[in-house]
C-alpha cells in the first residue's frame, strides 16, 4: 500500500518558538488518521504544513507523492483542507458557498450537480440550500464546510479540529460522512483535542509540545497502560487522597464525582504498606484504561503540584444554593430557556450539557443577574435574580471560556485588578490574592506576564481571578477548552477542592468525559431541561449498561426528547 | 490565469457586497458628503473680510479712502474705531481681521503731494488669508494714491483658466483626486483582510486559485463601485458646483478609471501585508488620504514646497491625477500635454499590483 503522506524530520519554528520538531509520519491511503493533542501541541501547524500553505523550517513532507514546498500548487489542487476557523462566507447561501468552492477548484458543472446533490443529501442540508451560511447552526456550518471540501472529490482530506464548537449530535453525523468517504478509498487526517473522538480513528498520533509521542491504533495505545489503572471507591475521599497523594508509584490521581482513580507508573505496584493503610477505607478495582491515561503516561508535561488541602476562603463561601422555578427567557418569539426548574445544593458540582444553542449560556446569564427572565424566578445564594441582581454579583464568580485576562499585565497585576474590581482593598485584598493564588498553584509566578503563560496556567489564573472574593457560587463556562489532559485533571481536582469547601460549582463543558467529575448532570435541549441526575441515574433511565459512555447517554436522552417532541 | 476561477471569485465577492447594503450605501454616499463638505469649506477666496477703520483725520479724503475699502466686496466695515486701544481689542478678539489707520493730517499731506502714510494692520493668524488680504488692501491704497489720471502706465491684470479666481473651480477637480484616493482603497483593503480575520482565506490558500486570479477576481466588483463613485463625483462637481468642463468628458472618465484601478490596487496591497481590519484601515488612511490632501497640490501648490518635499510628493499618484483632472477640466488639454502624468499613473498601477501579487504568497506565515 502506498503512503498518502510521508514526512521526514518535519519541523517548524515561528521566530524563536519551535512549535513542531522532527515529525516522522506515514499515513496510509484509505485510513482515518487522527492527530490528538492539547492546544499548542502543534496540530494546526502540522495540518498547514501538510496542506502546503506553510513551509517547514526543517525536514520535508510528501503529500500524495508531491513535495509540499516545491510542488505546493499540485498539493493545493488535490487536497481538501478545512481549517479550524469557519471557512464559509456568511452572506452567501449554502448552495452559493458550495458553488464557489467548486468553481475555484475547476469542478465541471455537470460533475458539480451530481456531487453536490449527493453531498447535500448526505449532510442533511438539501432543505436549506438558500439559507445564508451565517444563519446556520454550528453543526450545519461544519457539515457545509466539509461538503465544500469534498466537492472536488479530493483523495486526501485534512480536517483541523473538525468538531470544534459542534455538539455531539452533529459530531456523530460528521463522522458518519467521514467513514463513508474513507470507505470509498480516500484518506482523512483529522486533528482533535477530544479523547472520545480520537477513538474513532483507525490510527492516531499523540502530539505534545511539538513532538509526536506515539503513533498507533487507539486499542494498541490503550493497551500500553493496561493494568496500571485502578478505581478507588471510598466514603472518605479526603483521607484516601491524603494517603495516596505522595506515593511515588502513583503517576496520577483523579478525583471523580463518585470515586478516585489512580494511574501507576510503568511496572510499578502499590506498596503493601499503602495497601494496608487503605484496607477498610477503600476498595480497589482494576479498571479499563482510556486514551487519556495512555496520553498522560506518554506525556512529557510536568505535572503541577497537587492542590493544597482546602483552606478557608477570606469571605464566606457557604450557603450557595441555586434554585430556579419555571424559569423562562424569551427573545421575541424565540424561547431560549423554557420553564427550567432546578435546585442545586451548596457544595455540589453540577455539569450542564447540551448542543449549541440549547440555552446553557442564557441560563447562566440569568443566574449571574445579567439577564432578566421573562417568566419564573431564580434564587442564587439566597438572592433573587430579579430583585437583587446587584447584590447577587458580589456572591458569585464567573469564568468564561475565553479566560478574560489582560495579556499584557503580569499575574499579580491581573489578580490585583480583579480584586479591586470586586471592591477588595488593603489587607483583605492581600489575603484574598494570597489565598486564591495558593489554591491555584500560582505562587511564584506573580511577575510573569499573562501572554507568556501556557494555556493551563492561564486557566488557573482565570479561576483564581474569579474566586478572589470568595463567591458562594462559581459559574464556569467551558473552563477546560484547549488544555492538555493532565492539566485538565488537575483543574478538576481544584474544582473538587473548592466544592468540598462548600462552594457550589455550575459548569458547562464540551468534553463529555468530564461528566464523570460532576455530582449531577443537567441536559439541555431547545431551551428545556430534558434530564437531570447523576450519571448513573441518567444511564438507568435509558436502561443503558453501566459502562456506557457519556456520549451514548447524552445522545440517548436527546433522541428520546426528540421522539417525545415529535409525537 | 484561468478566467473561470477569476469569475468565480468576482461573482462571490459581488454577491457578498450586494448583500451588505450598508457598505454599498456608505461607499456611495461618503464621497458625495466629502465633495460637498470640502467643496464648500475649502475656499481660498477672500471676501467679506470684517475690517475696522480708525480715522484720525476725519476729512472728506480720509472718508473716501475708507469707502474705497468698504465699497469692494472683499471688505466689510465691521466698525468705526474711536482710539488705538479699541482697535487693538477688536483685533485681539477677532472681530476684525484688518484695521485701517488714517493718521491726522492725511488730507493735508496728500494735497501737498507729501508722503502720506496710512497704516494697515492685518491679523496674521491665517497666513494665507492674511497675504491675500494684504495684497488686496495694497491694491486699493495704491490705486487711491495714483488716482491722478495722468499716470502713464496702466497695468491691467488678467487671470487665465480661472478668470473668476473662484477657488471652487480649482478645489473641486482636485477633490476628484482626493476622493477617489480616499474611498476605493478602503473597499479593497477591508475586503481581503476580512477574509484573513474570519479565516476564509485558508480555503483560498489551500485551493488551486493563484494569487493573481484571486486578486483580479476580488478587484472587479470594487472597480465597478469605484467607477460609480467616480462618475457621481464628477457629475456633482459639474452640475452642482458649476465647474466648467473644457476638455473631453470621455477622456477624463477613461483616465479616472486607470486612476481608480491604481487606488484600488493600493488597497489590495495594504490588505496583502496587514492582518487585521483595524490596521488595514489606519494604514490606508495614512498611505492614501493624508498625502493626497497635503501633497497632491490639491490645496497647497507643489511648486511652493521645499525641494525635498517636492520630491516626496512624486511618490503619491494623487498629485499626477490632480494635474490631469485640472488640466482636462480647467485647461481643456488632453493626451498631448498630460501623457507624462498618465504614463506615471499607469506604471504606478502596474507596480502596485505586481507588489500585491508578490506579497500575497498563499502561505499562512
Amino acid at each position: 500500500m502506498t503512503a498518502a503522506i510521508r514526512t521526514t524530520g518535519l519541523g517548524r519554528r515561528f521566530a524563536s518558538r519551535q512549535v513542531l520538531t522532527g515529525v516522522e509520519l506515514d499515513v496510509r491511503q484509505g485510513e482515518i488518521f487522527g492527530l490528538l493533542g492539547p492546544d499548542g501541541a502543534g496540530k494546526t501547524t502540522l495540518m498547514q504544513l501538510l496542506a502546503a500553505i506553510l513551509d517547514p523550517s526543517e525536514g520535508q513532507a510528501e503529500v500524495l507523492g508531491f513535495d509540499t514546498v516545491r510542488q505546493a500548487a499540485e498539493v493545493n489542487a488535490r487536497v481538501g483542507y478545512m481549517s479550524q476557523e469557519f471557512t464559509l462566507y456568511d452572506r452567501l447561501s449554502v448552495l452559493e458557498n458550495l458553488q464557489f468552492a467548486a468553481r475555484i477548484r475547476d469542478v465541471a458543472p455537470d460533475g458539480f450537480r451530481r456531487r453536490s446533490r449527493e453531498l447535500l443529501a448526505m449532510a442533511g442540508l438539501q432543505d436549506v440550500l438558500d439559507r445564508p451560511a451565517g444563519k446556520l447552526s454550528g453543526g450545519m456550518r461544519k457539515k457545509l464546510s466539509l461538503c465544500a471540501n469534498l466537492i472536488h472529490a479530493p483523495p486526501l482530506l485534512l480536517l483541523d479540529e473538525l468538531s470544534l464548537g459542534v455538539d455531539p449530535v452533529s459530531r456523530r453525523d460528521l463522522w458518519r460522512l467521514l467513514r463513508r468517504y474513507r470507505d470509498d478509498g480516500s484518506t482523512v487526517v483529522v486533528s482533535t483535542p477530544y479523547m472520545d473522538e480520537a477513538e474513532y480513528c483507525d490510527r492516531l498520533a499523540f502530539l505534545d509540545q511539538g513532538w509526536v509521542l506515539a503513533v498507533d491504533s487507539p486499542a494498541q495505545l490503550r493497551a500500553r497502560v493496561q493494568g496500571r489503572i485502578y478505581d478507588v471507591r471510598t466514603a472518605m475521599s479526603a483521607a484516601v487522597q491524603a494517603i495516596l497523594r505522595d506515593v511515588p508509584e502513583v503517576l496520577n490521581l483523579q478525583w471523580l464525582a463518585d470515586r478516585l482513580r489512580i494511574q501507576l507508573h510503568a511496572g510499578a505496584d502499590l506498596p503493601p504498606a499503602i495497601l494496608a493503610r487503605l484496607r477498610g477505607l477503600a476498595t480497589l478495582a482494576s479498571a479499563a484504561p482510556g486514551l487519556e491515561e495512555a496520553f498522560i503516561a506518554l506525556s512529557t508535561a510536568q505535572a503541577p503540584a497537587a492542590p493544597p488541602p482546602v483552606t478557608p476562603a477570606v469571605t464566606e463561601t457557604q450557603g450557595g444554593e441555586v434554585r430556579a422555578e419555571r424559569l423562562s427567557v424569551r427573545f421575541g418569539d424565540f424561547t431560549a430557556v423554557d420553564r427550567v426548574s432546578v435546585s442545586v445544593s451548596p457544595g455540589e458540582v453540577i455539569g450542564w450539557l447540551g448542543p449549541n444553542g440549547a440555552g446553557k449560556t442564557t441560563l447562566i446569564r440569568v443566574f449571574c443577574g445579567l439577564l432578566m427572565p421573562s417568566d419564573g424566578e431564580a434564587f442564587v445564594a439566597g438572592l433573587s435574580v430579579t430583585a437583587q441582581a446587584q447584590a447577587l454579583r458580589g456572591r458569585i464568580g464567573y469564568m468564561s471560556q475565553r479566560f478574560s485576562l489582560y495579556p499584557d499585565l503580569t499575574v499579580a497585576e491581573n489578580l490585583r485588578f480583579f480584586a479591586g474590581a470586586y471592591g477588595l482593598g488593603g489587607m483583605r485584598r492581600r489575603q484574598a490574592i494570597e489565598w486564591a493564588s495558593g489554591m491555584t498553584a500560582l505562587t511564584g509566578m506573580e511577575t510573569r506576564r499573562v501572554s507568556e503563560l501556557s494555556a493551563a496556567v492561564r486557566q488557573r489564573l482565570a479561576l483564581a481571578c474569579s474566586i478572589l472574593h470568595g463567591p458562594a457560587v462559581l459559574f464556569l463556562d467551558e473552563p477546560t477548552s484547549g488544555v492538555d489532559p493532565l492539566n485538565r485533571q488537575r483543574f478538576w481536582q481544584l474544582i473538587q477542592t473548592l466544592a468540598s469547601g462548600g462552594m457550589t460549582v455550575f459548569v458547562t463543558t464540551h468534553y463529555l468525559e468530564e461528566a464523570s467529575y460532576c455530582h449531577r448532570l443537567g441536559l439541555m435541549h431547545q431551551g428545556r431541561l430534558v434530564a437531570l441526575g447523576t450519571l448513573e441515574q441518567l444511564r438507568q433511565a435509558l436502561r443503558l449498561p453501566a459502562d456506557a459512555g457519556m456520549e451514548a447517554v447524552f445522545l440517548g436522552h436527546l433522541e428520546r426528547t426528540q421522539r417525545e417532541l415529535a409525537s | 490565469m484561468n478566467p473561470k476561477r477569476i469569475a468565480a471569485v468576482a461573482t462571490k465577492e459581488a454577491k457578498e457586497v450586494l448583500r451588505d447594503p450598508i457598505t454599498v450605501g456608505v461607499a456611495l454616499i461618503m464621497p458625495l458628503v466629502m465633495l460637498l463638505l470640502f467643496g464648500y469649506a475649502i475656499t481660498l477666496d477672500v471676501d467679506d473680510i470684517p475690517m475696522g477703520v480708525l480715522d484720525q483725520d476725519r476729512t472728506p479724503t480720509s472718508r473716501q479712502l475708507s469707502e474705497a475699502f468698504t465699497a469692494s466686496e472683499t471688505f466689510r466695515l465691521e466698525r468705526e474705531l474711536s482710539d488705538p486701544q479699541a482697535m487693538e481689542r477688536a483685533l485681539q478678539h477677532g472681530e476684525i481681521r484688518l484695521a485701517l489707520v488714517i493718521p491726522p493730517g492725511f488730507e493735508r499731506a496728500l494735497a501737498r503731494h507729501e508722503p502720506s502714510p496710512v497704516q494697515l494692520l492685518v491679523d496674521g493668524i491665517y497666513s494665507a488669508t492674511a497675504t491675500l488680504v494684504g495684497g488686496h488692501a495694497l491694491a486699493i491704497t495704491g490705486s487711491f494714491g495714483h488716482a491722478a489720471p495722468s499716470s502713464a502706465l496702466h497695468l491691467e491684470t488678467r487671470v487665465w483658466y480661472n478668470p473668476s479666481l473662484s477657488s471652487v473651480h480649482t478645489v473641486v477637480p482636485g477633490l476628484y483626486a482626493v476622493i477617489l484616493m480616499a474611498f476605493p482603497p478602503l473597499l479593497t483593503a477591508l475586503a481581503l483582510v476580512r477574509e484573513k480575520e474570519s479565516g476564509t482565506i485558508a480555503q483560498i490558500y489551500a485551493s488551486p486559485l493563484s494569487s493573481v486570479e484571486f486578486l483580479a477576481g476580488k478587484l472587479m466588483p470594487y472597480a465597478i463601485i469605484a467607477f460609480v463613485q467616480m462618475a457621481m463625483v464628477i457629475g456633482v462637481g459639474f452640475l452642482w458646483f458649476g465647474v466648467p468642463f473644457r476638455g473631453s468628458v470621455a477622456f477624463l472618465l477613461a483616465i479616472s478609471l486607470l486612476y481608480v484601478l491604481c487606488t484600488l490596487g493600493i488597497g489590495l496591497l495594504v490588505s496583502a501585508v496587514t492582518h487585521t481590519q483595524l490596521v488595514a484601515l489606519l494604514a490606508v488612511l495614512i498611505v492614501t488620504l493624508m498625502p493626497s490632501l497635503l501633497f497632491s497640490g490639491m490645496l497647497f501648490p507643489i511648486f511652493t514646497m521645499p525641494y525635498v518635499v517636492q520630491l516626496y510628493t512624486l511618490a503619491f499618484p494623487g498629485r499626477y491625477f490632480v494635474d490631469i483632472s485640472r488640466g482636462v477640466v480647467l485647461k481643456g488639454v488632453g493626451l498631448e500635454v498630460l501623457w507624462p502624468s498618465i504614463a506615471i499613473v499607469a506604471v504606478y498601477t502596474l507596480l502596485v499590483f505586481a507588489l500585491a501579487v508578490w506579497r500575497l504568497k498563499k502561505k499562512v506565515a
